[in-house]
């Protein structure tokens, strides 16, 4: 290595060190040290001794997975089997939507780049504000969306409960939805406007109709994006927290305790901090496995973008 | 019918399809501005007045909660959060897409990999680390803007730093390198010739990390307790004392809405760039 390529990688070193100091002291130690705590009995009578609670082994994690006398067995499996619904739901009705709004907005008329514009707002309403404002809208009696559908258009004749039982599900994944699907759109649009109309025109000439071009065309030179927005989209979904905590506290009922919530309420209601920390890790663990494979089914797309 | 005047109809139908997707996405939005100035017994009742929209609701909501210091806790910490966050993905992103150098491959995983990690995993951590912080030397993290703006800091400069490196794969070379020519150090022509041209980038990453920021809720909830609260927890502070006080509720969510969609609405054209080019190029 020559004196110029050691003072240029020194220099990158520097470059680096700021973003990677931040990553080091507020990611990776507290990660670690969350793990180590996941291996404790760490709950209301040892809190005072943190790092030297009783040792506890594996035993936080065989309770979850495997000891079905437990209570905390049956709130994980279930809060997790939700999680599950959540993020398939939410992600693939995202992302079949903004394909959809993409291509319908992909198209020349009077106003599209005003349309495309202001299609855009719902992601930018903070989650917060998203799910305080859909917690009004489901409500039963003085709620718009039970106003609409049964008051004013007729469509159902008994006001269904929203925020109380099954429906408490739907009640946060069309709100995540909602504010999901501008983002893809986006994306999609960029993604669209790359693709070289020359291609379609030609296989317009051969006689493909729409579909078979959507199909052959549009489809494939998309699977890069539609990888990167898979990947993102079920970890950001997995990890949702703000929606059903602000739409319905910090214990939502069984039908949309999500892993968040129930590891939050766990934690900080029932101080039982070990098993908080074993459950966090298993979820990360899920993550793990599912950018494994991820990376296995979209490899190829990835070496193409690059 | 002939084939064009089908075809006509069809682009007609879409045209008219796309218009009323968007009102049926903007209908929340209408209603949560609607709704904020109507009276509760209005709201409650269903009986709505949009003719004769009542402001009364903004002027009380910021008696109902501290909705002052909310607002402004929250501009402070995220305009750092996102500034720091600019500054050290401009600076990384810089090094990712200029300088081969060991070790860049596994930094650029770890980067990814620091989103894999889910909040509740290592939040007990770093609030433990703030309280012994207080308790042992005279750095006060816990409830305060600086707390958060650092692990703010943290969140958003990782997906900064990919951003980053793509507005910048995108400068040629060469304006550096006659910088350097013209007797610039390394440093110089990065922060004098570089940046300016990645301005777009800067601006994108700026805004990216404030409305990320501006969202959080878990951190601010666990790492502060009165001094250093976000708008988030004076949201939730509203649901939990205020309940019935809709016209309220939604006048607080329109004027916390309000900054980020200034924000957004004025960057737009180079946020929308820096987003798909992160995205399209992976």
């Amino acid at each position: 290595m020559g004196i110029a390529d050691r003072s240029r990688a020194r220099f990158a070193y520097w470059l680096i060190a700021p973003a990677a100091a931040f990553m080091v002291l507020v990611h990776l130690i507290p990660t670690a040290a969350g793990m180590f705590l996941s291996l404790l009995n760490l709950n209301t009578f040892t809190f005072q001794r943190l790092f030297g609670a009783p040792w506890a082994g594996l035993e936080n994690y065989d309770s979850i997975l495997f000891d079905s006398a437990n209570p905390l067995h049956s709130g994980f499996t279930n809060a997790a089997s939700n999680t599950a619904f959540y993020t398939v739901w939410t992600v693939s009705l995202t992302l079949v939507l903004g394909l959809a709004i993409a291509l319908l907005l992909n198209r020349s008329f009077p106003g599209n780049r005003v349309v495309r514009t202001l299609m855009l707002t719902p992601w930018v309403v903070p989650s917060f504000v998203v799910a305080s404002l859909w917690q009004f809208m489901w409500q039963r009696d003085a709620g718009i969306v039970n106003k609409l559908l049964v008051d004013y258009l007729g469509f159902v004749d008994e006001r269904p409960t929203w925020l109380l039982g099954e429906n408490t599900m739907w009640a946060i994944i069309i709100p995540s939805v909602w504010r999901g699907i501008p983002f893809a759109m986006l994306i999609f649009i960029a993604g669209l406007q790359a693709i070289p109309p020359e291609l379609h025109e030609a296989a317009a000439i051969d006689g493909a109709g729409p579909w078979k071009r959507f199909r052959h065309i549009t489809l494939p030179l998309l699977r890069p994006l539609i990888a990167i927005q898979l990947l993102f989209g079920v970890i950001y979904s997995a990890y949702q927290f703000a929606i059903p905590y602000i739409m319905l506290g910090s214990n939502p009922g069984p039908s949309a305790d999500l892993l968040m919530t129930l590891i939050i309420r766990q934690s900080f209601s029932n101080n039982l901090f070990g098993y908080g920390a074993a459950v966090s890790t298993l979820l990360m663990a899920a993550m793990f496995v599912w950018v494994a494979i991820w990376y296995r089914a979209f490899r190829r797309d990835l070496q193409e973008v690059r | 019918m002939s084939a064009t005047t089908r075809r006509r109809w069809t682009n007609w139908g879409l045209n008219a399809l796309a218009y009323f997707v968007l009102i049926v996405m903007l209908a929340p939005v209408f209603w949560l501005v609607a709704s904020s100035t109507q009276t509760t017994s209005a709201l409650a009742s269903g009986s709505y007045d949009l003719l004769h929209p009542t402001f009364d609701a903004f002027s009380d909501m910021w008696n109902s909660v501290d909705f002052e210091r909310y607002l402004a806790n929250s501009i402070v910490i995220c305009s750092g959060a996102a500034l720091f966050a600019t500054a050290f993905a401009s600076s990384a992103g810089y090094a990712l897409a200029r300088f081969s150098f060991r070790g860049s491959r596994t930094y650029e995983l770890t980067v990814v990999g620091t989103q894999l990690i889910p909040g509740s995993l290592f939040l007990l951590p770093v609030f433990l680390g703030f309280v012994w912080l207080k308790q042992n030397t005279p750095i006060a993290l816990l409830d305060t803007h600086l707390g958060l703006i650092l692990v703010y800091t943290a969140f958003f400069t990782p997906l900064a730093i990919y951003f980053m490196r793509a507005f910048f794969q995108a400068i040629p070379r060469e304006l550096e390198e006659a910088a350097m020519v013209d007797g610039c150090t390394r440093f110089q022509a990065f922060l004098r010739v570089v940046l300016p041209n990645a301005t777009p980038g800067l601006v994108a990453t700026f805004v990216y990390a404030f409305l990320f920021a501006w969202d959080e809720l878990l951190f601010a909830t666990a790492l502060t307790e009165h001094r250093a609260e976000t708008i988030p927890i004076g949201i939730r502070n509203f649901i939990g004392n205020y309940s019935e006080e809709y016209d309220q509720l939604m006048a607080a969510g329109v004027v916390s809405t309000l900054p980020v969609i200034i924000a957004f609405f004025a960057t737009q054209r180079w946020l929308v760039r820096g987003l798909t080019a992160g995205a399209v190029k992976g």
